[in-house]
C-alpha cells in the first residue's frame, strides 16, 4: 500500500479526508463554532447523499427482486427495464390529493410522516463507513442505535391514533405489542455482541472483528439470526407485517394517509430497512473491513456491498414467507428468541472471561468457541422446533401441520370436536 | 459552557423543554399532553448530551421516550373516555395549588444553591465508569434494584394471569349462553 496516498483529501478510500480539509480550512479563518457546524453539515449532507439516490434504486430493486422470486416480471414499462418506475411513483404520489379525515386529529395527523424520518436519519450518524468515516463515534453507539430506532414506534402509534380509524388503531396497537417484544430480543442480541467485544462503540466492534480476524456471524450465529428477525419485526416487513396486514386491517396505521404522506411512510420503511441492513453488516459481517481488502477497495464500497447482501436477505424473506399470526409471532419471540438470547448472553460472558483470564492462542480458541456456539444454536432451534411441533419428521404419520401447536389441522380438529367451547 | 454553539444549543433546548412542559399543562387532550411530555423528555436528553453525559442522555431516550411513554400511551388508550376534553375536573384547584408549591420549592432551591461550575474535564467513557462502579462500589443497591424489578415482573404476571378454574368457569358460561341463544333462534 502506498503511503503517499494515505489520508490525503483525494484519497477515495477514506472520504473523511475531504471533510477534514474543509473543516480545517474553515477553522483557519472562522470561529470555532462555525467549523463544528460545517463539519456537522458535511456529515448530514453525506448521509442524505447516500440515502436519497439509494432509496430511488431500492424501490425498483425491491419490487423487481420480489417479482422475480414470485415468478413475475415486476415493473418493466417505465424506462429501460422499468428503472424509471420510482420516479413515476413519486410523481404520482406528489400529484395525488392528500386527504385528511374530518374526524382526524388535525395537529397530530400531520406529525407522523415527518416524525418517522427523524430516527431513520439519526441512526446513520453512528454508522461507520470506514475507519474514520463516521459522523459521531459515540462510545455508547449501540445504545444510541437502540434508543433512536425504538422511537419509531411512537410516530407509528400517533399515526394510528390521530387517523381516528379503527383499523389504523388496530395497526398501531399491533405494532407496539410486537415491537416491544422483539426489542427485548434485539437488545439481548446486541448485548451479546457488546459482551464479547467489550465495547459499545460501533466502530470499536468493527475494529474488534478486524483485530480477531473473523466476522461475528461465525462466532454468534444465533445472535445474528435474532438480530435479523428482530430487525424484521421492528421494520414491519412481510413475515412480520401484522401492523399493516392488507388482508386483515386495510393498511394498518397508514390507512388514512394518502398522497406523499403515504409516500413518506413507504420511503421511511425502505430507509429503515437499508440502515438495519447496514447495521447487521456492521455488527455481524465485519462492516467496512474485509480481510485486508479494505486497504485497496474503498471501505464504504465494501460496506455497501455487504449491506446489499443483507438487504437481499430481507427481500428474500419478504418474497417467500407468508405473514405470521400474532400468537405465532409472540411464541417465536418469547419462547425462542428471548430465552436463546439470555443463554447466549451467558455464553458470551463466559467466553469473554475465558479469553481475558487465560492467554490462549486465539486462532485456536475462537474457532473452538465458534463450533460450540454453532452446536448450541442448532440444539436450541431443534429443541424449539420439537416443542412447537414444527420439527423434521423422518416418517410423518400424517399431515405435518396436524402435530403443530401453532394451529393448522390440529386446531381445526379441536374446534370441530368442541364447536361451542371456544370464543 | 462557553462559546456560541453551547449557548445556542442550551437556550433552544431549554425553550423546547419548558415550552413542552407548559404544553402538557395547557393541552386539553391527554394524547396531546403525552406527545408534549415526550418532547420534554427529548429536550432533557439533549441537555444531558450538552453536559457530556452521553450515557445518561441515551438511556433517557431509551427508557423515558421508548418505554415509559409507550406504557403511558397504553394506559391512556385503555382508559374509557380518555380522549375527551379533560379540562373540567374536580382536581383542578388542588392541582393548581400543588403545582404552585412545587414551582415555589424549585425556584427557592435554584436561587439558594451555589451554582459553582465544575472545572474538571468530562469523563471520556462514562458508560464504562458507571458500569464499574455499579458492580464494585454500589453492588448492593444494584442487586436490590434487580430483585425489586424481578418481583415487579413476577407480580405483574401473577396479576395478569387468570386461574385455570376461572377460565373453565368462563368458558362454561359462554357455552351455556351459546346454547340458549341457538335454542331461542331455532
Amino acid at each position: 500500500m502506498s503511503a503517499w496516498l494515505l489520508a490525503a483529501w483525494y484519497d477515495l478510500r477514506d472520504l473523511s479526508g475531504i471533510s477534514r480539509e474543509i473543516t480545517e480550512w474553515v477553522a483557519s479563518w472562522g470561529p470555532e463554532w462555525l467549523a463544528s457546524a460545517v463539519s456537522g453539515a458535511i456529515g448530514a449532507i453525506g448521509i442524505l447523499a447516500v440515502i436519497g439516490p439509494t432509496l430511488m434504486i431500492l424501490i425498483w430493486t425491491e419490487r423487481k427482486v420480489i417479482a422475480r422470486l414470485q415468478v413475475r416480471y415486476g415493473p418493466n414499462r417505465v424506462g429501460p427495464r422499468g428503472l424509471l418506475q420510482p420516479v413515476a411513483d413519486a410523481v404520482k404520489l406528489i400529484l395525488k390529493e392528500e386527504l385528511v379525515p374530518r374526524a382526524a386529529d388535525k395537529w397530530l395527523f400531520f406529525l407522523p410522516p415527518v416524525l418517522v424520518f427523524i430516527p431513520a436519519l439519526l441512526v446513520w450518524g453512528v454508522l461507520p463507513f470506514g475507519p474514520h468515516m463516521q459522523v459521531a463515534d459515540l462510545n455508547v453507539g449501540v445504545l444510541f442505535l437502540l434508543a433512536v430506532s425504538g422511537t419509531n414506534v411512537l410516530a407509528v402509534f400517533i399515526a394510528g391514533w390521530a387517523s381516528n380509524n379503527k383499523y389504523a388503531l388496530f395497526g398501531a396497537m399491533r405494532v407496539i405489542a410486537m415491537t416491544i417484544s422483539y426489542e427485548i430480543a434485539m437488545v439481548l442480541a446486541l448485548l451479546t455482541v457488546v459482551f464479547l467485544t467489550g465495547t459499545m462503540s460501533i466502530n470499536g466492534i468493527v475494529l474488534w472483528q478486524q483485530q480477531e480476524d473473523l466476522i461475528l456471524i461465525v462466532l454468534l450465529p444465533m445472535t445474528a439470526l435474532t438480530f435479523l428477525l428482530g430487525a424484521t419485526a421492528e421494520l414491519n416487513r412481510t413475515p412480520m407485517d401484522i401492523a399493516e396486514a392488507e388482508s386483515e386491517i386495510v393498511a394498518g396505521y397508514h390507512t388514512e394517509y394518502s398522497g406523499m404522506r403515504f409516500g413518506l411512510f413507504y420511503a421511511v420503511e425502505l430507509a429503515n430497512t437499508l440502515v438495519m441492513s447496514a447495521f447487521m453488516a456492521t455488527f455481524f459481517l465485519g462492516g467496512w473491513w474485509l480481510w485486508g481488502l479494505d486497504a485497496w477497495v474503498p471501505s464504504w464500497i465494501i460496506l455497501l456491498v455487504k449491506t446489499s447482501l443483507v438487504y437481499f436477505v430481507f427481500i428474500w424473506l419478504r418474497g417467500t414467507l407468508p405473514r405470521l399470526r400474532i400468537d405465532q409471532l409472540m411464541t417465536f419471540c418469547w419462547k425462542l428468541l428471548v430465552p436463546a438470547g439470555l443463554l447466549f448472553v451467558a455464553i458470551a460472558a463466559v467466553e469473554r472471561t475465558l479469553l481475558l483470564e487465560y492467554a490462549w492462542d486465539r486462532t485456536i480458541a475462537l474457532p473452538v468457541m465458534a463450533v460450540i456456539n454453532a452446536a448450541v444454536t442448532v440444539a436450541v432451534i431443534g429443541a424449539y422446533a420439537r416443542v412447537t411441533g414444527a420439527g423434521a419428521h423422518r416418517a410423518p404419520a400424517g399431515p405435518r401441520m396436524a402435530r403443530g401447536r401453532l394451529g393448522g389441522l390440529r386446531a381445526a380438529r379441536q374446534l370441530a370436536q368442541a364447536p361451542s367451547g371456544s370464543d | 459552557m462557553d462559546g456560541v454553539g453551547h449557548h445556542l444549543a442550551f437556550w433552544s433546548l431549554a425553550v423546547i423543554t419548558v415550552g413542552a412542559a407548559l404544553g402538557i399543562l395547557v393541552s386539553r387532550n391527554l394524547i396531546h399532553a403525552m406527545v408534549m411530555l415526550i418532547l420534554s423528555f427529548i429536550g432533557v436528553a439533549g441537555l444531558y448530551l450538552l453536559l457530556s453525559a452521553e450515557f445518561i442522555a441515551v438511556v433517557q431516550i431509551l427508557v423515558y421516550v421508548g418505554a415509559i411513554s409507550v406504557l403511558m400511551l397504553f394506559a391512556i388508550l385503555l382508559t374509557p373516555r380518555a380522549a375527551r376534553d379533560n379540562a373540567e375536573t374536580a382536581m383542578r384547584y388542588p392541582g393548581l395549588i400543588l403545582m404552585g408549591l412545587v414551582i415555589a420549592a424549585t425556584v427557592f432551591v435554584a436561587l439558594e444553591t451555589d451554582w459553582g461550575a465544575v472545572r474538571e474535564e468530562p469523563v471520556a467513557e462514562s458508560a464504562r465508569i458507571i458500569g464499574q462502579s455499579l458492580i464494585n462500589e454500589f453492588v448492593l443497591p444494584f442487586e436490590i434494584a434487580a430483585v425489586l424489578l424481578t418481583a415487579a415482573l413476577v407480580g405483574a404476571v401473577a396479576l395478569a394471569r387468570r386461574d385455570d378454574e376461572d377460565i373453565d368457569a368462563h368458558e362454561q358460561s359462554l357455552t351455556l349462553e351459546g346454547r340458549e341463544d341457538s335454542g331461542g333462534s331455532s
